[in-house]
């Protein structure tokens, strides 16, 4: 079991080294100037040359790349040019280990920008997966239990609608008539714990959330009530039935617990995406998180910050593949790891 | 200031706006300036500023290039030299007056220096007094190219007596490396609270440039953190941050105890406090101020009323208003390119272009008006530029088809016309323009770019024979518009053509327009040279004027004294804004 996570995160390392180099290759190999886009309009070409050297993109790629290993691994100071650091002290960020960068654009670390958008779309994925699993599963069990019925037939139906809609269009219905229009919730806006107390918190959450969750929540809905269908004409829960169990412990013990197993593997996948921010529902509802922070981050060819991002997420998705190939074992006895 | 990707968003920094008409229009004869449409404002209140979706970039003074950011800073909490005062008047509110200085600045030698005496009871939020040093490190600061990036530091290195390194650049290298700083310390010096700016040619204007940017602004050596300084605000003003500045969330601010009210001529400060939100969509900025619900009835915006909600601009009734901006849209001929090389060519091109139809794809009129120069009306040297005032908005495709016959290239002429594409708006925009123009005899192909626009057009060895660009002036200076775009001098640099994307190279008799422009101490005289200038831009079709962008603002109900100022760009004047408590 240890041999097979020290191998898994092995693997994982390897992988986001590779998409550390994948980023800065894109970068680089893009054809738009990027010191154009802080040293804005009436830049010379002096002044753009001079741009590029203290963004440190006049450097071979190997060296900005390894720069950026070496921060990972050891920390960095910020300013990169020593004379700098020697003249004007005053002006050094140190940026401990793991260090990601620094944002020129941003005027702080990387670090720093992800301690203050991470908050925000940790909570916005726990309130939609919270949503979205409850209400996927429950739909999806009781679709599977009335199979063929009015019941089933509805909530599919349903989560075929849900489906359809893009997140953008649900939640700007959401925003202009049950926030503005009806005045029905708040205007949504984050407000951590700290400031609003679990209370504002939700509250400023719900609408994100349910516009968020419903996607998923349409796809969960399909996808649970297949499997407990599946589940149901398997041999053993034939066998389980045979044996006079009561049909509660049939479906909750033998045929929902199989189900369940493909079901993780999604969930902790999705979820680890959208911790990553939600790109789409930040940007309709103003959430200041990661996803928000991606667009910007892209929008001014901001490369430290948009590397932070992109290394971020493939380390959430990449771990959550192991915690869900570790859960396996324990849902279903089944599996082994070895 | 960044580049824009659209040819609608605007481009420049800052200039001047008229008020239009519209329910926004005033004769700027009341207390709070022109364009006011609510009652009178009085102390108290917490008002709103929508900043919108496209973030404040910078609230470094010296980094600062974007007209909203400017205006705004400029009003609530950083103060300077001198500033504008809350006026709609083209006149008075484009002439400084006296802000953190006793006076507007005095020169002896018909601009090439320029004093002023800071005034001895301002002080900064923390209490201490602002001093002249303050003035001359926060200038300094604009020559750090390497830690300061972003602002309009050019100005300066263009006129500040400084030798020109190397690179291209000043031999001063700002406060951070101090390479040079014996040059800067003799160009700017400090005595008493009196400041000294030595310049290497005349600058008339100079105190007008301090009072429209930002760059100029004082600042304290003692808290600089260089660019980790990006979004920390050191006030002045009646404002100051409480707390932090949030990228895409915003920031509050609240009354600084340390700003003296009888100190300052300029900023009302009526609401107690001012809250930025940052980030929302339009739409939804739009949503909440024209139902006038929740916390909107407090709140004014930079925004434009999107196209899909203008069908409901008189939801609003008179919390809509209208002005025109600063800013003028425009097509080049490449200069480079085979077929307009020979001026026939241009002329054909000229007289086809249909800025009705450019118009109409892009809106209408309650978007755009024609106009007939790249200056525009609102700055002192504008004038109707011959070349193009006398051709109708739909232009003439009969005269451009004769024209055309006179055209060296072969027929039909085969053009590319690359500009900043990626809406079905500038798409549809430059599809009217290729209707027009083939309709004299070009066949057009049209090539839309996105984020590699700029980056194409820019080098001089492109192979487009027309592109867009958008411009409007730093401050109410012709100076501000045609060198920047026309002068081949500083544009054309080998592998860039800066802003100059048609490669105009306008030769001896222009460069010397130009410098007679600049070196003319009175400012009336110097905006007749600036318009001679263009004339000569017209005749040789150094490029074709298309429209200006008119702003759509609405405001909330509960807003007093709102006033869309000339002195602001036709912005809302936050100096003189406030709201019901």
């Amino acid at each position: 079991m240890l041999a097979y996570v020290i191998r898994r995160v092995f693997a994982g390392v390897i992988m986001l080294i590779v998409m550390s180099i994948v980023t800065f290759a894109l970068f680089f190999a893009s054809p738009i100037d990027q010191e154009s886009f802080i040293c804005g309009k009436n830049c010379s070409a002096a002044q753009k040359k001079e741009t590029a050297a203290a963004m440190g993109y006049d450097d071979s790629f190997i060296n900005q790349w390894s720069d950026f290993a070496k921060g990972v691994v050891a920390g960095r100071d910020f300013p990169d040019d020593p004379k700098l650091r020697e003249t004007a002290p005053q002006t050094i960020v140190r940026c401990e280990a793991p260090c990601l960068g620094y944002s020129r654009e941003r005027g702080d670390t990387v670090t720093n920008l992800i301690k203050d958008t991470f908050p925000v779309s940790f909570s916005l994925a726990v309130a939609a997966f919270v949503l979205w699993m409850a209400g996927g599963i429950l739909f999806g069990v009781l679709a599977a239990l009335k199979k063929g019925m009015l019941i089933d037939r509805g909530v599919v139906g349903l989560s075929l609608i849900g489906f359809a809609f893009p997140t953008f269009f649900v939640g700007l219905l959401l925003y202009k008539f049950v926030a503005i229009q009806w005045g029905l919730t708040e205007i949504p806006r984050y407000t951590s714990i700290a400031e609003g107390g679990i209370g504002g918190w939700l509250s400023g959450l719900t609408l994100p959330a349910i516009t968020l969750c419903l996607f998923f929540m349409a796809a969960y809905v399909r996808m649970t009530r297949s499997y407990v269908i599946e589940s149901f004409q398997e041999d053993y829960v034939r066998t389980a039935r045979a044996k006079g169990l009561p049909e509660r412990t049939v479906t909750f013990k033998h045929a929902l617990r199989a189900a369940l197993t493909p079901i993780v593997t999604m969930a902790g996948l999705d979820f680890a995406g959208l911790m990553g921010g939600a790109i789409i529902t930040e940007s309709v509802f103003n959430y200041p998180g990661m996803g928000k922070l991606a667009v910007l981050a892209s929008t001014d060819f901001d490369l430290p910050t948009t590397v932070g991002l992109v290394i971020l997420l493939a380390g959430f998705v990449i771990a959550a593949n192991i915690v869900v190939d570790l859960l396996y074992a324990v849902i279903d006895p089944r599996v082994r790891l070895g | 200031m960044a580049f824009t990707k659209k040819p609608l968003a605007a481009l420049a920094a800052t200039a001047l706006a008229a008020t239009l008409a519209a329910c926004g229009g005033g004769s700027g004869d009341d207390d709070n300036g022109g364009g006011s449409s609510s009652g009178k404002a009085e102390k108290g209140g917490d008002a709103i500023f929508f900043v919108g979706p496209r973030t404040v970039e910078h609230w470094d003074p010296q980094r600062m290039y974007i007209g909203r950011d400017l205006n705004n800073s400029g009003r609530l909490f950083y103060r300077s030299l001198v500033a504008l005062p809350a006026s709609n008047d083209p006149v008075e509110g484009t002439t400084p007056v006296p802000d953190l200085a006793t006076d507007t600045g005095t020169t002896e030698d018909a601009g090439k220096t320029w004093t002023f005496t800071v005034r001895d009871d301002v002080k900064w939020e923390d209490g201490q007094p602002i001093t002249c040093e303050d003035f001359k490190y926060g200038a300094s600061r604009n020559f750090a190219t390497d830690v300061i990036i972003g602002g309009p530091a050019n100005y300066l290195f263009t006129y500040l007596d400084i030798p020109t390194g190397d690179d291209d650049l000043p031999a001063y290298k700002g406060p951070y490396s101090k390479k040079g700083q014996e040059l800067y310390d003799q160009a700017v010096t400090c005595e008493g609270q009196t400041i000294t700016y030595r310049f290497k040619k005349a600058w008339p204007d100079f105190p007008l440039s301090i009072a429209q940017l930002r760059y100029l602004d004082p600042y304290r050596a003692d808290l600089d953190k260089g660019d980790a300084n990006n979004f920390e605000i050191i006030s002045n003003g009646p404002y100051k941050l409480d707390g932090d500045w949030k990228e895409g969330t915003g920031g509050k601010f609240v009354r600084n105890e340390n700003w003296d009210e009888s100190t300052d001529p300029i900023r009302k400060a009526y609401p107690d406090t001012w809250d930025f939100r940052e980030g929302d969509t339009d739409e939804a900025i739009y949503e909440q101020l024209l139902a006038d619900s929740g916390d909107a009835q407090y709140a004014v915006t930079e925004r434009r009323l999107p196209p899909a909600l203008f069908s409901r601009k008189d939801e609003a009734g008179d919390r809509y208003t209208q002005v025109e901006s600063p800013y003028v849209d425009y097509v080049l001929p490449n200069f480079n390119s085979p077929v307009f090389k020979d001026a026939n060519c241009r002329e054909a091109l000229k007289l086809a272009t249909d800025r009705a139809g450019w118009i109409k794809a892009g809106g209408g009129d309650q978007y755009f008006k024609a106009t007939d120069s790249v200056i525009n009306p609102s700055v002192p040297g504008y004038q109707p530029n011959p070349a193009f005032a006398d051709i109708p908005a739909a232009g003439d495709p009969d005269a451009a088809a004769a024209a055309l016959e006179k055209c060296s290239a072969p027929k039909p002429v085969k053009i590319k016309f690359t500009y900043s594409g990626g809406t079905p708006t500038s798409d549809n925009q430059a599809s009217a323009l290729k209707a027009a123009w083939d309709k004299a005899g070009f066949e057009t192909e049209l090539d839309p770019l996105e984020d590699t626009y700029y980056a194409v057009i820019q080098k001089p060895d492109a192979d487009f024979d027309v592109t867009w660009g958008g411009w409007g002036a730093d401050w109410a200076s012709a100076g501000t518009v045609i060198p920047p775009l026309f002068d081949s001098r500083i544009n054309l640099t080998g592998d860039s053509n800066g802003n100059d994307y048609g490669n105009y190279k306008g030769g001896p008799e222009v460069d010397q327009l130009i410098d007679d422009a600049y070196a003319e101490p009175d400012l009336d005289a110097a905006a007749d040279k600036w318009a001679a200038v263009d004339a000569k831009l017209g005749e040789d079709v150094a490029y074709i004027p298309l429209e200006i962008t008119i702003f759509n603002f609405v405001h909330g109900g509960k807003v007093t004294g709102y006033a869309n100022n000339v002195s602001v760009n036709g912005y809302a004047d936050l100096a003189v804004l406030g709201v019901e408590k």
